[in-house]
């Protein structure tokens, strides 16, 4: 069995050796940059201090997550970590399949680069411009309030109105990545065969029926892997958006795991608790992604594995 | 095959997912995911101070030297203190915003710097005590007697400084920034629009009440936001005078009886919150309170849509004069006493900065090679010469003699290159930032150089505020932990509950609860710890 296995290998080996060659810079790349650090996760069941170091520092086993989970602000820090993520999904995701689509059926080609531009532009934008941008047009006297005012409402400082920010979070978010999310879905959409929309129209398809029989079916695969990727990192949203938006009258509903580990973690140096947090928070994205890959794959064909 | 290739790639999206999370944390100490910033220190590695070699100094790089110079060691301060001391130093700066990361980055590095300038008392997690038992820094004691006769002289001067900046255990761990006066301590306070106070025939408020007044004729007179603080920056706020007139202070203080207190629960907290609530509802305060920073009171308080703010003399105020004067010449600042709820009467609370707040304060690591050259190098600034070289700088470029007394230059005051003050200063002295020193009082008077900023000395000096802060205690390092723990889950409720209160969000009905969560979370814990710390402190 085993010198079957072997005998196999080297077979592989002499007939692919240069693939493997090949790969081998990825394989060194992730061993050392991803799975090495992962040794420093080993802290979170320890009493951390640089001055010892990881290995001398003193172990305290799962003191650091019951703190997490007996913490008041467990409850509300995954409620609003995961909401502010499903809505981000929800409403982020078809986005810019939707504006793919759009452009897609655009036949005039100066029109079509021009709004692909405009719409790319955003993700350009340092965030720190972008939540800048946000935080004026926000207060009373921003445009927004403009806006509003214009309309009849009333000026209303929106940054400080728990209930408001998760639209602004969110709508701010698919402004600035909806082009260039769009890409991909515009290549997949470039690839198919018009032989399939002659064969629709033939046979007195619409554009609507075009679109739901042709397209989509065409460009699914695309859009479930993309799906399955977005959902492995659905938990992890960085705290540097968060922080420069949110204020304490917002915390109710601003507050993420990752701008609390910032705090606990980053101003009042607990590494071992931040860590203990994080580790958390990453056991909770790699259920996510099992559990959408094994979705993906009872319904459809796609999946990772 | 197929079904193994797929499980690479997931254990690939696995260890990417995992890899995010300790970065986020950025826990890695070991080398491998430390980022450039590090190269300072595996530089000093490498040179790790032969006698009679480099001394390696760690430090920040301030705001005001860091437009003009990339290291310290290129100022003229730097190469007159070398030249003074015969001491050759190799400073290295953290990033600006980034001295707590790569403090600990140093630290887990093990090589460390032969003088790092930090916070040890704060900012050391577990506090200085700590940071000797961990093997980071050298108890000075021996070394002060030994080599330090200048702070040795100053402290034997100096008891009550003395007793600030050691531990319990009557342990020295840095040498510290000492503000020299009283005087200096008196950094933040109120101020308002004299002119406008003058077009109305209204007075100086002084009173709660006063206040009210003022505020509202500056509404009636066109004034979008007749007080804008930046509400959510902590150190001033901490501050916050109107909270002082309802006798309390925001944090943990001292009462009158002696006992440590917390401000966030206290009856003249909530009556705070009723008038400031009453103020937003009225208009008073800037609407967008939660969300104001330094750019946007900025711009009000120089384009004139803001009446009143809460600043640094310095900073603030000085800035504002500088630029509103330019367009407005009527234009001025007046700096407002801490308010009481009684004319006439004396305001008890107030804020005043410690004397020693543990701010850059050097240390000697135990990586240092040469203690008796680190400890001379830094024993110099509390001599004659090196306290004139610290805040003045050097005779003849940065200062002259008159009359006996130290006065800036020309070059200093009206920089040929056009450089605000304070950078021009901070090329020849430390005097306006902070360091190992004693800061002088006499930089202040020149410093300030408009008159309404003079006045703030004694404007929002006149509160007994020093005998109700808190001195710099040290809780044990296992207290401190527990400590850090419990406020922070305080802290975090008790400013998000402020807003709503002021907003009108929630109503002041719900107080006697929102005690009882505060209290839930273990407030009489922390009471305890802090009320031990101060009885240590009080017998040291």
């Amino acid at each position: 069995m085993k010198q079957k296995l072997m005998h196999s290998v080297r077979k592989d080996w002499k007939k692919n050796w240069s693939l493997y060659v090949l790969v081998l810079p990825v394989l060194l790349f992730f061993l050392i940059f991803q799975y090495r650090p992962m040794y420093g996760a080993i802290i979170a069941f320890k009493d951390y201090t640089p001055a010892l170091g990881i290995e001398k520092s003193e172990w305290i086993g799962l003191e650091n997550f019951t703190r997490f989970f007996q913490s008041v602000y467990f409850g509300r820090l995954l409620k609003n970590t995961l909401l502010l993520s499903i809505y981000n999904l929800i409403f982020g995701f078809p986005a810019p399949i939707i504006l793919a689509l759009l452009l897609n059926e655009v036949r005039n080609r100066r029109f079509k680069s021009l709004a692909q531009t405009i719409t790319y532009l955003p993700h350009f934008i340092s965030l720190i411009v972008v939540t800048g941008m946000i935080t004026d047009f926000s207060l009373t006297t921003g445009l927004f309030n403009d806006i509003i005012a214009l309309l009849g409402g009333e000026r209303l400082s929106l940054l400080q109105e728990a209930g408001l920010y998760r639209t602004i979070y969110v709508a701010s978010s698919i402004w600035q990545e909806v082009g260039w999310g769009s890409i991909i879905y515009l290549s997949a959409l470039s690839g198919v065969d018009s032989q399939l929309y002659e064969a629709a129209q033939i046979d007195g398809a619409g554009k609507w029926k075009q679109l739901i029989h042709v397209t989509l079916p065409a460009i699914a695969p695309t859009i479930i892997i993309m799906l399955i990727l977005k959902m492995g990192t659905l938990m992890n949203m960085g705290y540097e958006k968060t922080l420069l938006l949110y204020n304490p009258s917002t915390y109710e509903t601003a507050d993420i795991i990752s701008s609390y580990i910032y705090r606990v973690g980053l101003l009042e140096q607990d590494w071992s608790y931040s860590t203990a947090i994080g580790l958390f928070n990453s056991v909770i994205n790699f259920g996510l992604l099992l559990a959408t890959n094994k979705l993906s794959k009872r319904f459809s064909e796609t999946s990772l594995w | 095959m197929k079904k193994k290739t797929a499980l690479l790639l997931a254990a690939i999206l696995t260890a990417s997912s995992l890899a995010g999370c300790s970065q986020n944390a950025s826990t890695e100490g070991t080398g491998t995911a430390a980022p450039e910033q590090t190269q300072p220190s595996q530089e000093a590695a490498a040179n790790n101070t032969p006698a009679g070699g480099k001394i390696t100094y760690w430090g920040l790089l301030s705001t005001t030297e860091s437009p003009n110079f990339s290291n310290r060691g290129d100022e003229p301060f730097a190469k007159a203190w070398m030249e003074q001391t015969g001491i050759e130093i190799e400073f290295m700066h953290p990033p600006t915003g980034q001295i707590k990361e790569q403090f600990s980055l140093i630290l887990a590095d093990g090589n460390l710097p032969d003088i790092m300038e930090y916070n040890w008392l704060a900012d050391y997690p577990g506090g200085p005590e700590k940071a000797i038992k961990d093997g980071v820094i050298l108890p000075l004691n021996d070394i002060f007697a030994q080599y330090c006769p200048n702070i040795t002289k100053y402290l034997a001067e100096n008891p009550d400084i003395d007793k600030m900046i050691k531990t319990d255990d009557g342990n020295y761990y840095a040498f510290p920034f000492v503000r020299g006066s009283q005087r200096l301590c008196n950094t933040i306070g109120l101020m308002l629009r004299g002119d406008l106070l003058e077009e109305l025939g209204l007075e100086v408020p002084t009173t709660i009440d006063e206040w009210h007044t003022v505020l509202t004729a500056f509404k009636e007179n066109g004034i979008a936001s007749p007080y804008c603080p930046e509400y959510t920056r902590t150190d001033l706020m901490n501050a916050d005078p109107f909270m002082a007139a309802f006798g309390i202070c925001k944090n943990f203080y001292i009462d009158d009886a002696g006992k440590v207190q917390y401000g966030g629960i206290q009856e003249g907290y909530k009556q705070y919150l009723e008038t400031m609530a009453q103020w937003y509802k009225e208009g008073l305060i800037d609407a967008d309170l939660a969300t104001l920073k330094f750019d946007q009171v900025n711009a009000k308080m120089i384009n004139g849509t803001a009446g009143a703010s809460l600043g640094f003399a310095g900073s603030y105020m000085g800035t504002w004069m500088g630029a509103a004067t330019a367009e407005n010449p009527d234009y001025l600042l007046v700096p407002a006493p801490y308010p009481t709820l009684e004319k006439g009467t004396a305001a008890e609370y107030g804020f005043k900065d410690s004397q020693y707040s543990g701010r850059a304060s050097a240390a000697i690591t135990t990586s240092c090679q040469d203690v008796e050259r680190a400890a001379k190098l830094l024993d110099y600034a509390y001599g004659e010469k090196g306290h004139m070289l610290f805040n003045f700088g050097v005779e003849g470029e940065s200062y002259d003699l008159i009359d006996g007394e130290p006065v800036y230059t020309q070059w200093i005051m009206e920089n040929p290159d056009g450089w605000p003050v304070a950078q021009a200063m901070s090329a020849y002295i430390r005097g306006n930032n902070n360091g190992p020193f004693i800061q002088d009082e006499r930089y202040l008077d020149q410093y300030y150089a408009l008159d309404c900023q003079k006045d703030t000395v004694d404007v929002w000096g006149a509160t007994n505020a020093d005998k109700h802060m808190l001195p710099p205690v040290t809780p044990t390092s296992d207290e401190s932990r527990e400590m850090s723990s419990i406020v922070n889950e305080i802290t975090t409720y008790r400013d998000e509950m402020a807003l709503k209160y002021i907003f009108g969000a929630e109503s002041l009905d719900t107080f006697e609860e929102y005690v009882q969560n505060i209290k839930s979370m273990g407030l009489d814990r922390a009471l305890q710890i802090q009320q031990d710390a101060l009885d240590r402190y009080n017998t040291r």
